[in-house]
């Protein structure tokens, strides 16, 4: 490898063909100007985190606005990131109500989440539309590895009856590259971490074999460049470098623990193999390595379908044995009422520790966090009664420099969440005068 | 369709300035019109951006409508952040002063700002496009700022047309409706694609609500009742009142009915100064009432019988006939939202 006077942002350690990693942000990048400084600004990344079938509000939304008091309990995780995020009220997606299509809300509101159109009612027709990240992916994608990660956690069926004659291609993709074509997510951590960090071409079965008998690590692979790289650098590149490629090993580790596990615990399971049975277990991993994706800048757009609309997962690691679908139907019963808290809670928990690692890792003089828009959030407001008004959604991240955080801005009454996505990709430069049905901008957002 | 049977009520858009006890009086009737399942009340919306009388407007709607509950929600009420405010009318303001007899508010504002109004596009654009085509129709009390905003907003005037059978619009006394947005008029009666039917000042004037209805139709003295509090409030008692807007809501609900007489198609234009002229036309799209002195009594005890009708439960659908013969027998159970405590006294202006 050659090492030219200023380390060009695109450089990749490569090994034997298997491996190519792409780097964090170095100091070496960019050896003309102050350390901390990022040539033309530091990327804004933007990932969308859906949870699904509603929330219990009286848990999501305080009585308050302006400057955040005390979180309300379903947002406690997010407690030591206060200043970090800003929770938006009333943001409405009508395109996700019946509006003449009767029965399907899950469906609906999970199709019209990222692209605001009203999807239609068919199990063989699939028909909805671009959705925003894919529209930013066209126009920004050529600058990174890859346009757009969209990543999952269960259920990738794409037929099929997913909610009242809606197909679960409806129910089980965010994205869509166009109105006919979603874009699956990625389930296993597995397929994920050899898309991020290997060169693209499938290895041999033999291969594959002779790296799990010997268990050698990727980063193995690229050794030689490694070595080379860090003789270049100065100290706290290498530490940067040291510290980029230990969160690599770490996941890597996880990664053989799950497998280890899944081997030996159940071999019945229908997960494919390489996807924990832990829901904690599976986000980390996953919610790692877009973090490791995004300081290295290999996209700079993620969706994230937690779980998806409808599901009826039960939650028996955190005490709750029932779907979590059928007691969002909770009749107002409060035992049933205080489950569904819980396994909100817990997700927003699981998200806090991405957050975490997002605003651990440096960024020039900011942190990977305020170079990010993250948006937390579900399709459904009460899931009982099948709300699509006042949505929970939170943003994390500054995106750079730009969002006001640590308060709750509340919009007018049925601001479309469209305005948000017009608004975000502004941030992310694209300019689109309209976008679904968003009728503006949304105001009050930026530091302004 | 999935549910229930029969053919939908057709949606009613209310869009007002809420100037006069007459506006509220037909939020009252239009509420009466829905609890006999002649329409169903889509969106309110004011044309001014007075936040005091949005909350009178929307507490009103709250005691007709009753608590939010399952897939059965409160909209908001649309108003738009720019343009005059006006005065808010006191008759609109001193209900949320009155005391029940344990000291309690007998109503509570629940619109303290902005945010709990609505985009008056937005919201207009939203409940179009859950009605059935030419299942739906507006009535204008009020300039018509909104709606000429409306027909400019993207993509709307195709849904308009779509989903809009007839717009029903009241000038007001003096035609003041007319007057108070020349600009908003000359858009709307130019660009509006459905036919429209004007209730022109002489209607409201030759059929005035009955004021003593107050007092025996609505409720007691000592009864909650916002629109009963607000009559009492408007101006001294007892007095009737001009239905201008009240005239134009019950043609539109009831076209059919033979309230009212019109006239020959034609199309209506508004000059520099708010003047009107209606030149007639076979292929004009407006119309004008015209008062049939035969009709009065049958008007005005429709106007009573539907404005102090108590809350009902909405429904969706017409029922069949004889559904709606059962429910006839039935008729007359108050919804769990009316108030109706008792109190010391009523109001006084």
């Amino acid at each position: 490898m050659t090492i030219p006077k200023a380390l060009p942002r695109r450089t990749f350690l490569r090994g034997l063909g298997t491996a190519a990693i792409g780097l964090p942000f170095l100091d070496a990048m960019a050896p003309a100007l102050r350390a901390s400084t990022i040539p033309g600004g530091a990327p804004i990344r933007m990932a969308f985190f859906y949870v699904p079938n509603g929330m219990i509000m009286d848990a999501w939304t305080p009585s308050w606005e302006g400057k955040f008091q005390d979180l309300p309990r379903t947002l406690k995780a997010m407690e030591p990131f206060k200043d970090d995020f800003i929770q938006i009220g009333n943001l409405t997606h009508n395109t996700g109500r019946a509006l003449l299509d009767g029965a399907g809300d899950h469906g609906r509101c999970s199709g019209s989440y990222l692209t605001g159109i009203q999807v239609k009612k068919s199990l063989i027709e699939i028909k909805n539309g671009i959705s925003f990240d894919q529209i930013v992916a066209n126009q920004i994608g050529k600058k990174t590895r890859f346009p757009s990660l969209e990543l999952g956690m269960e259920d990738a069926r794409q037929a099929g009856d997913c909610d009242s004659g809606y197909s679960c291609a409806y129910t089980n993709n965010l994205a869509w590259r166009s109105e006919t074509q979603p874009l699956p997510p990625t389930l296993d951590p597995r397929a994920l971490f050899e898309r991020l960090f290997g060169t693209g071409v499938p290895m041999t079965p033999a291969e594959k074999a002779r790296q799990s008998k010997y268990r050698r690590s990727i980063l193995d692979f690229v050794t030689d460049d490694t070595h080379k790289l860090e003789t270049t650098l100065g100290p706290t590149d290498r530490r940067k470098l040291d510290e980029y490629l230990s969160s690599i090993r770490e996941v890597e580790r996880q990664l053989e623990h799950a497998e280890k596990d899944n081997s030996q615990v159940d071999p019945h399971m229908e997960k494919p193999y390489g996807i924990p049975a832990d829901f904690a277990e599976h986000f980390k991993l996953m919610s790692d390595m877009v973090a490791i994706a995004f300081q290295a800048d290999q996209t700079r757009i993620v969706t994230f379908l937690m779980t998806h609309e409808g599901g009826s997962r039960p939650y028996r690691e955190i005490g709750i044995p029932d779907g979590h679908h059928p007691l969002t139907h909770h009749r107002n019963q409060p035992e049933l009422m205080e489950k569904v808290r819980k396994i909100n809670e817990y997700h927003v928990k699981q998200f806090a520790g991405f957050v975490e690692k997002m605003k651990a890792t440096k960024e020039g003089d900011r942190t990977l966090l305020d170079n990010s828009m993250l948006v937390y959030g579900a399709g459904l407001a009460d899931g009982n009664q099948h709300l699509h008004e006042d949505l929970p959604t939170i943003i994390v991240g500054k995106g750079g420099n730009y969002i006001k955080s640590g308060r709750r801005l509340v919009t007018r009454r049925e601001t479309p969440m469209c305005n948000l996505y017009l608004t975000m990709m502004d941030r992310m430069g694209v300019n689109v005068e309209h976008f679904g049905d968003s009728t503006g901008r949304l105001e009050g957002l930026d530091l302004a | 369709m999935q549910f229930g049977r029969g053919k939908p009520s057709a949606g009613v858009f209310y869009d007002s300035a809420f100037t006069t006890i007459d506006d509220i009086l037909t939020e009252a009737l239009i509420y009466g019109l829905q609890g006999k399942n002649d329409c169903r009340v889509a969106v309110i919306t004011c044309s001014r951006p007075d936040l005091a009388t949005i909350g009178y407007v929307e507490m009103v709607e709250r005691y007709y409508h009753g608590p939010a509950g399952n897939f059965s929600q409160l909209p908001a009420i649309g108003m738009p952040t720019s343009g005059a405010k006006g005065e808010t009318p006191k008759a609109f303001v001193i209900p949320f002063t009155l005391k029940k007899l344990d000291g309690t508010p007998v109503y509570k504002n629940e619109v303290s700002s902005v945010i709990e109004t609505g985009d008056p596009n937005t919201l207009i654009r939203n409940y179009l496009e859950a009605q059935n085509d030419q299942n739906a129709f507006f009535v204008v009390a009020g300039p018509a700022t909104n709606i000429a905003s409306a027909l400019e907003f993207r993509g709307m005037k195709d849904l308009i047309a779509a989903k809009i059978k007839y717009l029903v619009m009241a000038t007001g006394p003096g035609e003041v409706n007319i007057k108070g947005d020349v600009a908003a008029a000359k858009k709307l009666f130019a660009g509006w694609p459905t036919p429209i039917f004007v209730s022109g000042p002489e209607i409201g004037d030759a059929l005035p609500f009955p004021g003593a209805s107050i007092e025996k139709e609505f409720a007691a003295p000592n009864t909650d009742h916002p629109v009963a509090d607000a009559y009492r409030l408007w101006k001294p008692m007892p007095y009737d009142t001009p239905s201008y807007s009240m005239s134009a809501a019950l043609y539109a609900a009831r076209p059919k009915e033979g309230y009212f007489k019109l006239s020959d198609p034609g199309t209506i234009t508004v000059g520099d100064n708010g003047k009107t002229s209606f030149a007639p036309s076979a292929q004009g799209k407006h119309q004008l009432l015209i008062a049939d002195p035969a009709q009065k009594e049958k008007i005005i005890a429709a106007y009573v019988e539907l404005a102090s009708a108590k809350p009902a439960v909405r429904q969706r659908f017409r029922p069949d006939a004889a559904a709606a013969a059962d429910g006839q027998k039935k008729a007359g159970d108050p919804a769990a939202a009316a108030a109706g405590e008792k109190r010391p006294g009523p109001p006084k202006p």
